[in-house]
């Protein structure tokens, strides 16, 4: 009966009581969006590589090496040379090595030039290897596999010659428009950098620059396509390479020789610790932002208080009513705290379904302009308990006005 | 006995030297119909507060019912009130937002007393008996006449089948002819259920619905100063 009294006694008042309901709703919504997004894009950002036991490059800060070889963002310090590279990837404990060659670029995509073995070992999220929508893996020196959103944004198909630019910014002025690539191959999407790269053989970054020097084009070397499908296109040098080793175990072993390694300084990182790490960094800034989300519910929930006590001036009446049919004070306690927990899970409701049918709507969006993959589960278990906190903050509030309505029913 | 005052001295506690009530002794017998009367603001909402538990005196013993109300602490008074008995003011005696049905129902709450069927059916007794038509029952109360809405209110009043009934100038707010349409359904039910009823008026028109009339003045001896 008191159930029916407080929403009956809600719905009376429903001119203040939806605006309040409106703002609590919003409020809601927003928590729950940004708790959401931030634990999507902690998903997403952790999944961005799995299954690589160590990353090694030239010395520098595990971030930095972590960003450019897996981010592409940033530049790489230096690079490693070849024999290097084929020293640690002989070595006993090694399973696999995939060599990574940065610093071209096509309409501001990255081009890393890779060898075939990346399309086989490298994996993402829970171990989801590479997998090909459309041909696949480079076979020729001037083959060339498209990341998705490449793929879609720039729309290119198989057999499409692609002409890539020296350096990474997005409007280069030194093309090696000498040297065309062909695409032999589109990824399926991944949500990773994966996505915005363009993929070719080591050989073919090699091929591409054999006429350059110091960055700069030389002089047209007259070598030709197929003259240079046949030259010898050792790379000398590469920017880094991602190791699978035989046994997990070994990994820190691994890691030391790598980082003794006399005859050059690299650094060897193991990605989960530096993606923890990067994380930490980012999560100042996510945790602001759940702060602020936060405050807007907090002042929500004292404008649902500010309402109900207003409401309690204009229910002298009801409540000296109530007190006359035998109701205890505590009854108008309950009864105004009542009100304030039907408005907080109304808006929990509304606010929950709101965030879902925005993110049904937004979903391709975000895929496609931020490869942010989202999964519309609003039932995580941070999620609930952030309700849980939502409802108790409300409760609490609710304090304030309750016991005004308690005090009333008190005083004759 | 089902009134029973003795050595009554009141004031609020806001204004301690404001005497409000001071009744040496006074009583009202089961069964029987008073009738007190007395000016505005003379005390009569105040001693109706007492006799419904609502306040307590500062001095003096409050029995109603043959239960002492002054030794009784707040929780015990509003069982007892919620249970044995029946208040019908001059204004808002329902919630305006509920039905009529809903509005009973709701004093049944506080008296303990479970939904049953036997419930609804007393309930629709008593809406008969006080002429109030189905069309009535499931209306928000404050869609309703004045006069209609005062008859419901007898019937919150009576639900919970209380001994004695108090009414606070509940016909201040009807014109003539509600007023005795009201007095002569209130009287015959008051008889019928064999309430003790204490009614409370300026309006001493109706004194002859009552075997017993008294003015407040008469037992509140207040040194009034002039």
């Amino acid at each position: 009966m008191l159930g029916k009294l407080a929403i009956q006694s809600l719905w009376d008042r429903k001119g203040s009581v939806v605006l309040s309901l409106m703002a609590m709703t919003v409020s809601i919504f927003v928590l729950l969006a940004v708790e959401n997004i931030r634990h999507q894009t902690k998903e997403n950002f952790s999944n961005t590589v799995s299954g690589v036991d160590l990353i090694v490059g030239a010395r520098t800060g595990s971030l930095n090496l972590l960003l450019y070889s897996v981010f592409r963002i940033g530049n790489p310090t230096n690079n490693i040379h070849w024999q290097t590279y084929e020293d640690i990837a002989s070595s006993e404990q090694v399973k696999w090595a995939i060599p990574i060659s940065l610093g071209d670029s096509h309409k501001g995509y990255r081009v890393m030039g890779t060898s075939k073995d990346y399309f086989q070992h490298f994996s993402y999220g829970k171990q989801h290897d590479l997998e090909f929508a459309k041909g696949q893996a480079f076979d020729q020196v001037f083959d060339l596999v498209l990341g998705a959103e490449v793929a879609k944004k720039l729309g290119y198909q198989l057999g499409d010659k692609i002409v890539l630019a020296h350096g990474v910014a997005a409007i280069s002025f030194s093309m090696h428009d000498d040297r065309p690539f062909t695409v032999v191959g589109i990824l399926k999407p991944t949500g990773t950098p994966v996505d915005q790269t363009l993929h070719v053989s080591l050989q073919g970054i090699e091929a591409i620059h054999i006429d350059w020097q110091q960055g700069v084009k030389i002089a047209n070397s007259g070598l030709s396509q197929a003259d240079l499908e046949k030259a010898n296109l050792q790379p000398k040098s590469i920017t880094a390479f991602m190791l699978g080793l035989k046994s997990k175990i070994a990994t820190f072993h691994v890691q030391r020789a790598i980082n003794n390694y006399a005859p050059e300084p690299v650094v060897a990182i193991l990605p989960g610790v530096a993606l923890s790490e990067l994380w930490r960094m980012i999560a100042v800034l996510e945790n602001t932002l759940l702060l602020v989300s936060a405050l807007v519910f907090i002042a929500a929930c004292l404008g649902v208080s500010a309402m109900l006590l207003a409401s309690i001036r204009e229910r002298r009446r009801e409540i000296q009513l109530l007190r006359i049919m035998g109701a205890p004070p505590m009854v108008l306690f309950l009864l105004i705290e009542l009100e304030a927990l039907i408005i907080t899970l109304v808006s929990c409701v509304l606010g929950a379904g709101l965030l879902t049918a925005c993110l049904a709507t937004l979903k391709d969006y975000f895929a496609s302009q931020y490869g942010l993959h989202i999964e519309i589960n609003l039932f995580t278990q941070n999620s609930m308990y952030l309700l849980a906190a939502v409802v108790s903050a409300s409760v609490v509030v609710a304090v304030v006005p309750s016991l005004s309505g308690y005090r009333k029913a008190r005083a004759k | 006995m089902a009134i029973e005052l003795a050595n009554i001295r009141f004031h609020y506690s806001k204004r301690p030297n404001h005497r409000v009530l001071d009744i040496p002794a006074w009583s009202l017998d089961a069964g029987e119909k008073g009738f007190v009367h007395g000016p505005s603001g003379g005390g009569k909402s105040t001693l109706l507060g007492l006799l419904s538990g609502l306040i307590s005196p500062v001095e003096g013993q409050v029995t109603v019912l043959g239960e002492r109300l002054d030794t009784m602490n707040s929780r015990q008074r509003d069982q007892f009130r919620a249970a044995s008995i029946g208040y019908v003011f001059q204004q808002f005696n329902l919630m305006p937002y509920l039905n009529a049905t809903d509005n009973l129902l709701l004093a049944t709450r506080f008296s303990k007393r479970k939904n049953t069927r036997a419930l609804n059916n007393e309930i629709k007794d008593l809406f008969s008996a006080l002429n109030i038509t189905e069309k009535e029952w499931s209306v928000p109360t404050r869609d309703l006449s004045i006069g209609q809405q005062q008859r419901i209110a007898i019937a919150r009043a009576l639900i919970n089948k209380p001994k004695l009934l108090i009414a606070d100038e509940p016909t201040s707010s009807l014109d003539k002819a509600n007023r005795d349409a009201f007095m002569e359904l209130l009287m015959p039910m008051v008889a019928e259920h064999q309430m003790t009823l204490l009614f409370v008026s300026h309006d001493l028109s109706l004194s002859s619905y009552f075997s017993r009339v008294e003015s407040l003045d008469d037992f509140n001896h207040l040194q009034v100063s002039k």
